[in-house]
């Protein structure tokens, strides 16, 4: 099969396809993870002193890897129709199945670091249909043939006669004419995103990776010890001043560990954001990202249920906002939601929330707050550190201090906390905030809750409180969306006015 | 189903939270379901303590048999009295167009689920069920939270009858 049999994809007549050559490409570079399922057996020949057999065996698993790659691509095949994609796969147990085009969602693409090198693509279908599994894809086709058959299953779709089959072959060249650029990210921007998201959690990382990789390091040099940097400071003959200012040390270990968080910081951000593209397409919003992998992901505009609005304590102050929005549509299990603007400022947030009919509350909205006994569990976790860490000390074990100190600090951040728990009622759309050292605004149409629980429990009843819980489609990684510990004739009230709504259609 | 008088709001008196808060009581039949479901987990509980007690316990030199009767009598006490206490606090609602489901009195849950909002619907029956002639309804909704709500201790036709109820509003609010 050559590409151009590929690329007449769109033809109605029905002649079968199959995936690209270079999918076997692929197949040897997954070999290389999945030969780590391999080690135990080779270290079991060594062990039993059959080291003759190694090589062998080694090649052997590599010959029927290749071979029932080569097998599975060989029975794969396809068939694009004129309202319908067939896909035949299977070596033994032989799976037929048929998507109508009126029922596939939208079509993604997405390109690894190998595909883009080969020009592939993997196309995936988007059935709406419950659970992963249940999705089709095509691993992998040339990325002008999946662009070609993305466009005519859109076309079909919004009923446009006009389908431009051979269009783009340059990935960032996207077909259709309407589509509108709503935010794009440059390298500045980029830059400037990378540098607020200083984490410290790629600290640990590092600091761990040094640990454990000490010995092996081709330099011995830990960063995080201000002994090492007394060792330099010898070799430039300064040790006498360093031993004098011992401070230094401690900058040089303090200035190296700021660099590790805004590198990792702009890092992951220059990975995951590179070419960032949100355009408005005529059903969806649709999203292309990535510097190694690139994803091109479509959220349907009708599917979204929520939108969540996420900050920083530090980057609110500059007004920079992340925006997230839960579709039912979900694309692979990492991502629940979909981050449609990483950082932007609020003024560019709004436009996309209009496109999907979701209202942001003005700065005059008067917000309620939920009771100060959210605060509960936190303090319990509190005391039970502080306790623990008592008892550890009256054993004489002075590492025990964390705990008193840990307690009071998750005491004091649970109260300070609590005073971040608010709702707003806009009418047709509730707002949940919380947070305060990562503030997060959630803005639920009443149109989208499925269910609502209303909670109490033994000591929320005497206080005359509820938590609300919504049921909403599509999971967030942020957790329920839920407002807690507010009066219960306030929240009896609410839960009155979201069933009152209807359906999102 | 039975008509239940309004009692004085007592935290303490089961039935008054139903009544108060408008709900119908499940089948009191279903008390003998969960007795009989409770009986089933905790009588090889009891039994293991007791093996537990006369193996080790009485090897080791211990207070022999203590366990054994702390065992039975907590199995006695949870499977005797708790059944009908946890029934009372269960309360359903087939409301205009919503299912309203309570339960639970320590961590009380309330939910509500319209009928538009229901994808579709099972109607379970158990072994112990079948026995007392009760099933359960499982309604599931496209949320993530909450994705199915069961009310159980419903009378088999009752069931059925929720059944057809909540599919007629499927029905006629999608066509």
């Amino acid at each position: 099969m050559s590409d151009d049999a590929v690329i007449a994809a769109t033809e109605s007549e029905p002649d079968w396809q199959r995936l690209h050559p270079a999918t076997l490409a692929l197949a040897v570079v997954e070999l290389g993870p999945r030969s780590l399922q391999f080690l135990p057996a080779v270290a079991a020949l060594g062990f039993t002193g059959n080291w003759v057999w190694i090589v062998p065996a080694v090649g052997a698993f590599l010959l029927i890897s290749l071979g029932a790659a080569w097998f599975q691509w060989l029975r794969f095949r396809f068939l694009v129709g004129a309202d319908e994609v067939v896909i035949e796969s299977g070596v033994f147990s032989r799976q037929h199945r048929t998507i109508p085009f009126d029922r596939i969602q939208d079509v993604s693409i997405e390109q690894g670091l190998v595909s883009r090198a080969l020009g592939i693509a993997k196309v995936g279908f988007e059935t709406g249909a419950g659970g992963k599994e249940n999705d089709a894809s095509l691993d992998a086709i040339a990325l002008d043939a999946a662009q070609a058959l993305r466009t005519t299953i859109r076309a079909h779709r919004s009923d446009e006669v006009a389908a431009t089959a051979t269009a783009a072959d340059a990935p960032e060249a996207l077909p259709a004419t309407e589509d509108r650029l709503l935010f794009a990210m440059g390298p500045r921007q980029l830059l400037l995103a990378g540098l607020f998201n200083f984490s410290l959690a790629a600290l640990a990382v590092v600091g761990a990776g040094m640990q454990f990789f000490d010995g092996l390091l081709p330099f011995d040099f830990n960063v995080f010890n201000p002994r090492d940097w007394i060792d330099i400071a010898e070799d430039y003959g300064l040790d006498q001043w360093v031993i004098a200012h011992r401070w230094v040390a401690g900058v040089g270990a303090a200035i190296s560990l700021l660099f590790i968080g805004f590198a990792s910081g702009i890092a992951t951000m220059f990975f995951a954001n590179w070419d960032f593209r949100l355009t408005r397409e005529p059903r969806a919003l649709r999203r292309t990202r990535g510097l190694t992998t690139r994803t091109d992901v479509a959220v349907p505009v009708k599917r979204v249920q929520a939108a969540i609005l996420v900050t920083g304590w530090f980057r609110q102050r500059f007004g920079w906002h992340e925006l997230r929005l839960q579709s039912l549509a979900s694309d692979g299990g990492k991502e629940n939601d979909h981050q449609v603007v990483p950082f932007a400022k609020l003024d560019v947030i709004d436009p996309v929330l209009d496109e999907v009919a979701i209202r942001r509350p003005d700065a005059g909205q008067s917000w309620q707050r939920s009771h100060g006994i959210v605060a509960l569990g936190g303090m319990i976790g509190a005391v039970g550190a502080t306790t623990g860490g008592l008892v550890a000390v009256s054993f004489g074990q002075d590492l025990g201090w964390f705990g008193p100190a840990l307690g009071l600090l998750i005491g004091a951040g649970s109260l300070f906390g609590a005073r971040f728990h608010r709702w707003a009622d806009l009418g047709e759309q509730v707002a949940i905030r919380r947070g305060a050292w990562k503030p997060k605004t959630t803005l639920l149409p009443h149109a989208s809750v499925q269910s609502v629980d209303l909670k109490s429990d033994f000591i929320l009843r005497p206080l005359g409180l509820a938590t609300l819980v919504f049921g909403v489609p599509g999971g967030s990684s942020l957790g329920a969306h839920e407002i807690p510990a507010i009066p219960l004739a306030a929240a009896q009230d609410l839960r009155t006015r979201i069933l009152a709504a209807r359906a999102r259609s | 189903m039975t008509d239940i008088p309004a009692h004085p709001t007592d935290p303490f008196d089961a039935e008054a939270i139903n009544a108060t808060e408008g709900l119908d009581p499940v089948d009191p039949a279903y008390a003998q379901v969960l007795r009989i479901a409770t009986a089933l987990n905790l009588i090889p509980l009891a039994i293991g303590a007791s093996v537990f007690d006369a193996l080790l316990i009485r090897h080791i030199g211990g207070p022999y048999g203590l366990i054994t009767a702390a065992a039975w009598v907590i199995a006695a006490i949870v499977i005797v009295s708790f059944p009908s206490r946890r029934v009372s606090r269960w309360g359903y609602k087939i409301g205009e167009g919503q299912l309203r489901v309570a339960r639970g009195w320590l961590f009380r849950t309330d939910t509500i689920v319209p009928f538009v909002r229901v994808q579709h619907i099972d109607v379970g029956q158990g072994p112990i069920e079948r026995w007392f002639g009760l099933s359960h309804l499982i309604v599931h909704t496209s949320g993530t939270h909450n994705s199915t709500v069961t009310l159980p201790g419903l009378h088999a036709d009752l069931a059925a009858a929720m059944r057809e109820t909540i599919r007629r509003h499927i029905q006629t609010d999608f066509a």
